[in-house]
């Protein structure tokens, strides 16, 4: 059974981090992670601040060279903005086939940030756009790249009065490629077993700009830096992508569930990472 | 469809008004609408709730159970455990309602004393204000366990040594079958090929968890308004509680899902003791979480087939043996067993057969019924047999098994005649065709096709002497009712009878009001499960609709001045068929029929054919009513770098008889096509040492809207089967092959099969390197 809870609404952002401020209660926003593991007994918690009132946290806004997500902004609004998939198209791709339509109206791109789930569809894809966040308290703003955000297994660099506003990224250049893949045990509504996603911005034949990203295979979702300083600035031969793969596949520390053992979380994702470089590539030049 | 009948039985096409037509099903708009009202919405005065402790471990010895601050929490009315309750604190789980002999030892402590036997066993009923002040007092409930050492495998429970769970073996049923010469059928073939097939628990998943309402009216009847596939639990319960059987009444309103989960009773026989105990009415509704362990799954089975055949594709011989997990206690255990034994052989002619299977007991959830209900299973294992036969001498599937089909006048696994048509090519044929040209393989996608028969049965065993009753009646405004106690679990149960009945007397099936699911007010219909509701009920009703039919026609002749057979009802109207002309509303034919003292109603009950068991030592005889033949073909595509498997085209091609709704029908093809995905491809209850690791729907894994492939259903009719208008059982008939059809599409895709179930991405992939390893040493 879901257990007894405080519930407060704040109206306003300021009405939220004041809230935050006192130090009692967590913040609260679509509520679709938070509310099965508190029924489940595996989140605890008697005060929640609710975010859903606040309504100037939900929004969308392209500027001339940058796009940015309030944190309020539900999966399907992303879907339903149709700029979004030209400024994001991994990240598109990932809601799509995020959860299950419920769960989409439901849950925000902040508590899918905030959470620090390995198996966070939206992360991999912000993590590609090299997106950055926006922390705001009572006591003011700062603006950290995504790639340093998280720490280790569901913990971030947040501290407990802090809340995210907000996400923003330049969106990428017409000559790249944004890609996703969530690898699941079924179509809808499933846990991510291993979600890759890559960009590759193309330049006079070489790759001028790559990132790759992996879900699910480690307690946080990674950049795989190292890959990609294999492959900036060079041609992308397919014995290239295969060294870059395997790269990123050794900064993987998988675990074994009832999802996946953790060879196999291991073996594609080094075949996805090598299978979506393969595609950006040839979807760039 | 216009097919072609071969059968010598199928009886001639009839010029049928609404059976087979397609109408929308009479409960569709109260549930569109959000209307009808289920067994857990019920709310009356002074009502409690409920919660139910269960054990959390698989093996244990209770020491002690300590309720006692759990009753003095404010709010808290009845807190029961073993020791409150009728010394024989048993329940029985047997098939219900059976008149014949052969019920088995299926009796089960209502609640565990000194012993937990599995996981979720129940310990304590709680019945307090509301259903967080029950969880408190449940937590406030001290139970002191002491681990034993448990049994988890059905193979380990038969070693000499294991620990006992049941009996004094831990062998809950076995059966033999003993035909032809297995030596000589052996000797004959020129390929033997010998294989292990082992499938997993499955859960039903129904929509609607347990639900019920409990309480004692002002007659000191015990009334339970459940959620049940079967109202003849009253009995079981009575029996429970020591009560006479005319003090329980049990009724089922629409039921949200059953597939057999609801078959043996789940949470009735608590309810009625703490509505006993509080003499208020109680309500229970178990959450998804509890409903895991609240009915018995899927029965896990581990087939071997060993089968001879010649080069030309005839078989010689099998030697088969199955082994099933029953769990902790017996359930429906023996019964399933029995029916993947006949169901060993699939739909083919096999004449030196030879089969061992038993069911055995362990520490494990105790497993039941579930749609296919063991036949689904043998299917399983049979079907991948076959295409690996098929392969091993290099014919196509399908002729292959065509040389094999059983046919109308053959003798199946226990030597059963078949007598209804049977249509195993046709289906087969028009399944595959459906598919059309297998895709062109892809950078990293592969395809497969997949084709799977069965032979399953429709109606209970036989020696069960089931029957069925139903009563048909014309009111003075010419409109009709039928009252008859089957349960809608939410097959069309209850519209198929308005169906039939107004088929039969003429009047628009929308206009005809059906009681259906209470069985102390209506006439008792028997179970809806074993795929016999519409056979049974249905045949029933059709024989007391025929009986107003005849005393109103035998009125109306005279009004006509013809003979009765001279006349016909449709379109709300009587009318001399050589002259429709000469005709009279059903109204004023009420109205006049009533004036001249006319039988306007009628009961009938329909009885199966009964027969008296089978030969103990060949396993010979006539175990079934009779069988329902079909196919079902898939289009798999298989990634090759992550082992996903998509099935991208599910066709279901059955002969069922005589459809008496077609949209149902598609219901339960479509239906099934997704259930059998599941089997095949993501569902499964994980177990450690008993201990369910999965008991939720983000981690047991169900297909989604987004899984869903293209559908398509075949529907052909021979008109052969016992049911009304020669229809057969079809619930789970169109389930049994579907899972079948996928893994041999899957094994088609990547040229190598997967023996134990389910498909996961990681198996398959392993699958996938395993071959290529192998094809790189070659």
């Amino acid at each position: 059974m879901l257990p007894r809870f405080e519930l407060s609404q704040p109206q306003t952002l300021p009405e939220a981090l004041k809230a935050l401020a006192g130090g009692v209660g967590q913040p609260l926003a679509g509520g679709t992670n938070l509310f099965p593991d508190l029924r489940g007994g595996r989140e605890k918690g008697d005060t929640f601040i609710s975010l859903s009132q606040v309504g100037e946290l939900r929004y969308i806004e392209h500027t001339d060279n940058r796009v940015t997500l309030g944190s309020g902004a539900t999966i399907s609004d992303i879907l339903r903005d149709p700029q979004m998939k030209i400024a994001a198209p991994a990240l598109v791709a990932a809601s799509d086939i995020f959860a299950g339509a419920m769960v989409r109206n439901a849950a925000t791109i902040g508590g899918n940030v905030c959470c620090g789930s390995p198996s966070a569809d939206s992360v991999p894809p912000l993590l590609t756009l090299g997106a950055d966040v926006t922390l705001a308290s009572a006591s003011g703003e700062r603006t950290l790249p995504l790639d340093e955000f998280y720490l280790d297994y569901k913990k971030t660099v947040m501290k407990p009065d802090e809340l995210l506003a907000s996400i923003s990224w330049t969106p990428p250049t017409p000559g790249s490629a944004h890609l996703f893949y969530k690898l699941s045990r079924r179509k809808g509504d499933a846990i991510t077993i291993t979600g890759i996603s890559v960009l590759v911005e193309a330049e006079g034949g070489k790759c001028k700009t790559v990132r790759i990203a992996l879900g699910s295979v480690a307690p946080t979702i990674f950049r795989a830096h190292e890959a990609e300083g294999m492959l900036a600035g060079r041609v992308l031969t397919s014995e290239l992508i295969e060294e870059a793969a395997q790269s990123a596949a050794g900064q993987c520390k998988p675990i074994s569930d009832n999802r996946a053992s953790a060879e196999y979380r291991l073996l594609t994702a080094h075949s996805l990472t090598r299978r979506l470089l393969r595609q950006a590539w040839k979807q760039a030049s | 469809m216009n097919q072609v009948d071969t059968s010598p039985n199928a009886i001639p096409n009839v010029n049928l008004r609404q059976v087979g037509k397609n109408k929308p099903r009479n409960d569709s708009p109260t549930k569109v609408y959000g209307k009808a009202i289920y067994a857990g919405d019920l709310i009356m005065d002074d009502m409690l709730f409920a919660k139910v402790l269960h054990s959390d471990r698989a093996c244990a010895d209770i020491k002690s159970i300590d309720v006692s601050v759990a009753k003095t929490l404010p709010g808290v009315h009845s807190v029961l455990t073993a020791d409150d309750l009728p010394a024989t604190n048993a329940v029985m789980t047997d098939m219900p309602g059976q008149v014949g002999g052969g019920t088995k030892n299926t009796k089960q402590p209502i609640l565990a004393k000194e012993r937990v036997r599995f996981y979720g066993e129940p310990i304590a009923l709680v019945a307090a204000e509301s259903y967080e002040l029950a969880q408190r007092a449940l937590d406030l409930i001290v139970v002191d366990y002491e681990d034993t050492e448990g049994v988890y495998d059905a193979f380990d429970a038969q070693k000499p040594d294991a620990p006992i769970v049941y009996g004094n073996d831990n062998i809950v049923a076995a059966y033999k079958v003993r035909k032809g010469d297995i030596e000589k059928g052996f000797q004959e073939a020129d390929f033997v090929l010998e294989n292990t097939y082992s499938s997993q628990y499955q859960e039903q998943a129904f929509l609607e968890p347990e639900a019920a309402v409990a309480w004692v009216d002002e007659h000191d009847i015990l009334n339970i308004r459940s959620s049940t596939q079967v109202v003849e639990h009253f009995r079981a319960v009575a029996d429970a509680l020591g009560m006479p059987h005319n003090k329980v009444h049990l009724q089922a309103p629409y039921v949200g899902g059953g597939f057999g989960g609801k078959e043996v009773m789940t949470i009735e026989v608590w309810l009625a003791l703490l509505a006993m105990d509080a003499q208020r009415p109680v309500k229970l509704k178990q959450t998804r979480e509890n409903s895991f362990i609240s009915h018995g799954p899927r029965h896990p089975f581990t087939i071997t087939h060993k089968t001879g055949v010649t080069k030309d594709g005839k078989i010689t011989a099998a030697k088969i043996t199955l082994t099933s997990d029953a769990g902790a206690y017996a359930k429906l255990s023996p019964y399933i067993l029995l029916y993947a034994t006949v169901g060993a052989t699939g739909p083919y002619r096999v004449d030196n057969l030879w089969i061992d299977s038993t069911s055995a007991a362990t520490n494990n959830l105790p497993t039941c019924a579930y749609r296919g209900f063991g036949t689904m299973q043998a299917t399983t294992a049979c079907e991948a047999q076959m295409e690996e036969l098929s392969k091993l001498i290099g014919l196509d599937s399908l002729e292959f098994r065509r040389k094999n089909f059983i046919q109308t006048g053959d003798p199946n696994a226990t030597g059963q005649i078949i007598r209804s048509a049977v249509w195993s090519d046709q289906c087969a044929t028009k399944a595959r065709e459906a598919l059309g040209d297998k895709p062109k393989s892809t950078e990293h996608t592969v395809y497969g096709h997949g084709l799977a028969c069965y032979q399953q049965s429709y109606g209970r065993i036989r020696w069960m002497k089931d029957t069925s009753e139903s009563w048909v009646g014309l009111e003075m405004d010419g409109t009709l009712i039928v009252r008859c106690a089957v349960t809608d679990i939410g097959a069309g149960q209850m519209s198929a009878l308005a169906q039939i009945a107004g088929e039969v007397l003429g009047v628009p099936m929308e206009e005809i009001t059906v009681y259906f699911g209470d069985g102390h007010v209506n006439p008792l219909a028997g179970t809806s499960t074993a795929s016999r509701a519409l056979y049974m009920t249905g045949k029933a009703t059709e024989l007391a609709a025929k009986n107003v039919r005849n005393n109103l026609f035998e009125c109306m002749a005279e009004y006509f001045d013809v003979r009765p057979e001279e006349l016909d009802l449709g379109d709300s109207k009587v009318f001399v068929q050589d002259n429709p002309e000469r005709c009279m509303s059903v109204k004023d034919m009420a109205k006049h029929c009533a004036a001249q003292g006319v039988h306007r109603h009628s009961l009938e009950i329909y009885r199966a054919p009964p027969s008296e068991g089978l030969d103990p030592e060949t396993g010979q005889g006539e175990v079934f009513p009779d069988f329902t033949y079909g196919a079902h073909a898939a289009t798999v595509a298989v990634d090759t770098d992550t082992g996903e498997v998509t099935v991208i085209k599910s066709v279901g091609a059955h002969d069922v008889g005589q459809s008496i709704n077609r949209q149902a029908v598609e219901g339960q093809i479509e239906g099934s096509a997704l259930m059998g995905q599941g089997f095949a491809l993501s569902e499964e209850l994980i177990l450690e040492k008993g201990v369910l690791k999965n008991g939720s729907f983000s981690e047991y894994l169900i297909p989604t809207s987004e899984d869903v492939p293209e559908i398509e259903s075949i529907i052909l009719e021979s008109r052969s089967g016992l049911g009304p208008f020669g229809s057969k059982g079809i619930g789970e008939p169109v389930f049994s092959p579907v899972a079948a059809s996928i893994v041999n599409a899957v094994a088609d895709a990547i040229g190598t099969r997967i023996h134990h179930l389910p498909l996961t991405p990681e198996k398959v992939l392993t699958a996938i390197n395993e071959e290529k390893t192998k094809e790189a040493a070659e």
